[in-house]
């Protein structure tokens, strides 16, 4: 059988995971399969339980770091550093920094020791795939030759989070024998962890165009249709959340539940208690400092990667509202947040705002709260 | 799954080792103290981390550092010794197991490193030490960590490890209640899941029927009236504490008898047989057996080695032994000469003299190789007579003294020459010329004149001598031992040696064929002043 390289683009509630699951019960071999968040790993773990009843002993769920951190950093380790690395750092900001001035200094890479390594010699987050990187190239490949030969099928899910030296790597396994299929949607890069220099053109998601640009001597598939169908939203949904992304094909949606109410909706910020005690929606706001209903369950836009409701009530960002109503730029992780939210609802997505008879937006119905009617 | 090399460092007698293995057997020879049994309980620990049947993690001493090490670190406290084990897998076949974390810091191994190290998280600690050097007079043992890790750097456990170890050995490692730590180890590891599952299950049921039983109800009743010094409760119950609890409470029996009943030689047939039964198609076994031949009779022994023999061909075993049979049973090719910590192979044997030893399993091959130095002569009277010579010319020493053995070889001369060429042993052949130079000469043609070697002599008389004496209507064979002594002596001293009185040489010739032992005994116990061949002396310069 011919190796595999494919990057499937998966539209929100396209049932990724399950599919992820379903391609590992095929084999016989053994497969790995990563994910960007712990949270994630979780899930896909979950998910084997409720499909398979147990995870078969050909399988291995990690997350990308401790994949990292096990296969890339640890084997070949001595080609940087013999000293024993304790673990890994989590990192918010970029790493290594030598002095904080006006203009901040960080370690040169040659500083392995500070580059690389917190002072408890951990490694920092956003260095693990630098130091793989460079580690494999020392050692003449024998990293990936050897991650490679443990696994014959590498499965990378939410591979829109990788960035940076990660796609590097990614790179890397396309040329491994090792069959590498990775799954994603661009839409939802929610993430922004990578303040490496390297691939700065195609973060926020763009493996597709990092695969376009840079792996052009490596054959990979990119299969765009396969998973752009959505079992969560319905046709409104589909149709409201693709006004985010014009470049991207409207995905198809298999969500036709008879049911009243839906499609997207402007709420009057007085008619929000009323509303949610007749439709029950998830609350979604960006941050904690939004005030909610607490009497309502509710989740910050992140948080709710991943997962499906009924219906959602967003409680939108002046940003947010100026891109609905005066189709004004949204970028970067606020858009993607913004799509992630949407992309929640089976239903109906609600948008708090205090709208005017003049406000005339296409897709969007006003509700109102017609007294006696509850 | 194979085991192709084991790196020791400081590990008891072992300042540093490597041990190439063959991927069947493997037979570790060597003098006592050479290290025989270190190196497979170095090898048993990495793989399970059971030291003497307990886990080493609760027992690190001093005296598993090599003494050496000890005394280079006491004189030197500021660099910390440490010891190591690794295992080096077969190419290729476990790439989770691969990473440079070994010795030689090479890429493309897989295996296991065990390690006991200093914890550098008590630096600290340690540098409070150090201001008093003199003071450190052992080895700080307390701050030192065990370190099991792949080559990879993934830590481990003995769960994780592709290859079962099962040590056979005449040591009794025993849980408290008698069973066997091994026995239970290797059926253990013969049980899959679910077998290990319904196991701990019928135990679990079995304390409870235990417990619901009345008397142990009105027992416990008892005692609970009896503590009046705690508020809490007594009871009596079965173990369950541990995840294997079973494993210290169960027995296992043969025919009715408690295994650690039966006896050793049987335990070790037994343990052998379980481990070499072990079906587990996803992990090997290795199988390490201390001396068999301690415990066992010839006829077990030799039941044993056939069983070891036939039929395991994907099994690895290392046996370390002092048995010439058994070394020569499972052939001579898979020998492991150990000495001053150092190895030989004597693995280019021609085939021809493989399976002479194999078939013919009774000769000293071991001797030949365990010795300083080795005279080489036909039969139990040569042997004596070559010892009282040696004897004679070094003030009433036995040559075994000086570590030279005299061994008896028969017919088989040129079989032990070839093996002593291989290892560049010093040997002499102490042999009859039977009347024919020639003849010898051509027979060791390959280690006389031009082909002479520094470490072989060939010692022969060079004179043939005849006379008419018939027996048995045949001539009598002048160039054999015993006409050779009656040469160099006269037949009077002869004649009081063996309290004879015979008249003429011939009768004595005669009497001396018919009853070659008993004359060389007499030769040997006497105190009369004797002289022997010139060959003979030669052969013990």
């Amino acid at each position: 059988m011919p190796k595999i390289n494919k990057l499937i683009i998966a539209a929100a509630g396209a049932g990724k995971t399950t599919y992820l699951i379903n391609e590992a019960l095929k084999q016989d071999k053994e497969v790995l399969i990563t994910t960007y968040t712990e949270a994630n790993e979780g899930e896909i773990k979950k998910k084997f339980l409720e499909i398979n009843g147990f995870i078969p002993k050909n399988v291995t769920i990690q997350t990308w770091f401790s994949m990292l951190l096990q296969h890339g950093v640890k084997p070949y380790q001595d080609y940087l550093t013999d000293k024993r690395i304790n673990g890994m750092l989590l990192v918010n900001e970029q790493s290594g920094l030598k002095f904080r001035g006006k203009f901040p200094v960080y370690y040169k890479e040659e500083e392995v020791d500070e580059h690389y390594f917190s002072k408890e010699y951990k490694i920092y987050s956003d260095k693990l795939s630098k130091f793989i990187f460079k580690c494999n190239e020392k050692s003449k490949d024998a990293v990936f030759d050897r991650l490679s030969r443990i696994y014959d099928y590498i499965f990378i899910d939410e591979v829109q989070d990788l960035a940076g030296y990660d796609l590097e790597l990614i790179k890397l396994l396309f040329q491994t024998d090792s069959n590498i299929v990775l799954v994603g949607d661009p839409r939802q890069t929610t993430y922004n962890t990578h303040w490496e220099k390297k691939n700065k053109q195609y973060q926020d998601g763009k493996i597709k165009e990092f695969i376009q640009g840079q792996c052009k001597k490596i054959s990979v598939e990119i299969d765009e249709i396969s998973l752009n169908c959505s079992y969560r939203n319905n046709e409104f949904i589909c149709q409201f959340s693709s006004r985010l992304f014009p470049s991207y094909t409207v995905p198809t949606s298999n969500q036709n539940d008879e049911v009243e109410h839906k499609g997207i909706f402007f709420i009057k910020e007085k008619d929000v208690d009323v509303y949610l005690t007749k439709y029950q929606p998830l609350q979604l706001r960006v941050d904690r400092r939004k005030q909610v209903n607490p009497s309502f369950s509710v989740m910050n836009f992140g948080e709710s990667k991943g997962l499906g409701f009924d219906r959602v009530l967003i409680y939108p960002t002046k940003k947010i509202l100026d891109f609905i109503l005066k189709n004004k730029n949204l970028d970067g992780t606020s858009r993607a947040k913004f799509y992630v939210a949407i992309t929640r609802a089976r239903y109906s997505v609600g948008i708090v705002y205090n709208f005017k008879d003049s406000d005339n937006v296409e897709n969007i119905e006003k509700w109102i709260y017609q007294e006696g009617t509850i | 799954m194979k085991i192709k090399k084991v790196y020791i460092e400081n590990f008891k007698s072992f300042k540093k080792l490597e041990l190439d293995l063959d991927g069947g057997i493997n037979i570790l020879v060597g003098n006592n103290e050479a290290g025989k049994s270190t190196i497979l309980e170095a090898i048993h620990l990495a793989l399970t981390g059971l030291l003497n049947g307990k886990y080493l993690k609760n027992d690190l001493t001093e005296y598993l550092f090599n003494a050496k090490c000890i005394q280079g670190y006491l004189a030197n406290p500021e660099t910390l010794p440490y010891v190591l084990t690794e295992i080096f897998f077969e190419d290729a076949k476990y790439p989770l197991f691969e990473g440079n974390l070994n010795y030689e810091k090479k890429d493309k191994e897989s295996g296991i490193s065990f390690k006991i190290a200093f914890d550098e998280k008590y630096q600290n600690e340690y540098n409070e030490l150090l201001k008093d050097k003199d003071n450190i007079k052992t080895l700080p043992i307390e701050y030192y960590e065990i370190y099991w890790s792949s080559f990879a750097r993934d830590s481990i456990t003995s769960r994780s490890i592709p290859i079962k170890s099962a040590f056979i050995d005449s040591s009794s490692n025993r849980f408290q209640n008698g069973s066997d730590v091994y026995l239970s180890r290797i059926i253990r590891e013969n049980l899959d899941e679910n077998d290990l599952v319904k196991i701990s299950q019928a135990h679990r049921k079995m304390r409870d029927v235990f417990m619901e039983d009345d008397s142990i109800q009105i027992i416990n009743e008892k005692v609970k009236t009896h503590s009046t010094l705690t508020a809490k409760e007594l009871a009596l119950s079965v173990e369950l504490v541990s995840k294997n609890a079973w494993e210290s409470s169960l027995m296992t029996y043969f025919d009715d008898i408690p295994f650690h009943y039966i006896g050793k030689g049987e335990q070790c047939i037994i343990k052998t047989d379980l481990a070499l039964s072990h079906k587990k198609s996803k992990e090997s076994n290795l199988l390490l057996i201390e001396e068999p031949e301690n415990h066992l009779s010839h006829t077990k022994l030799n039941a044993l080695i056939n069983k070891i023999k036939t039929g395991n061909e994907d099994k690895q075993i290392i046996i370390s032994t002092h048995s010439s049979f058994v070394a020569n049973k499972l052939g001579l090719e898979h020998l492991i000469f150990l000495h001053d910590k150092q190895t030989t192979r004597l693995n280019k044997l021609s085939s021809d003299t493989q399976k002479f030893f194999e078939k013919i399993a009774g000769y000293d091959t071991l001797r030949l190789i365990l010795c300083k130095k080795a005279i080489l002569v036909e039969g139990d009277s040569d042997e004596l007579v070559v010892q009282k010579a040696y004897m004679l010319q070094n003030s009433g020493k036995l040559p075994i003294e000086d570590e030279i053995d005299v061994i008896s070889v028969g017919v088989a001369f040129k079989r032990f020459l070839e093996i002593a060429e291989k290892i560049n042993k010093e040997v002499v052949v102490v042999t009859d010329n039977d009347g024919d130079i020639n003849a010898v000469n051509k027979k060791y043609e390959n280690y006389i004149g031009t082909n002479e070697k520094t470490n072989i002599k060939i010692c022969f008389d060079e004179t043939v001598d005849t006379d008419t004496l018939m027996i048995d209507g045949k001539p009598y064979n002048n160039n054999t031992l015993e006409p050779k002594i009656l040469k160099a002596n006269s037949l009077d001293t002869l004649n009081t040696i063996f309290g004879t009185s015979y008249a003429t040489e011939s009768d004595l010739k005669k009497y001396m064929k018919n009853n070659k032992t008993e004359c060389a005994l007499k030769i040997f116990d006497t105190e009369e002043k004797m002289a022997f061949p010139d060959y003979i002396l030669e052969a013990i310069k």
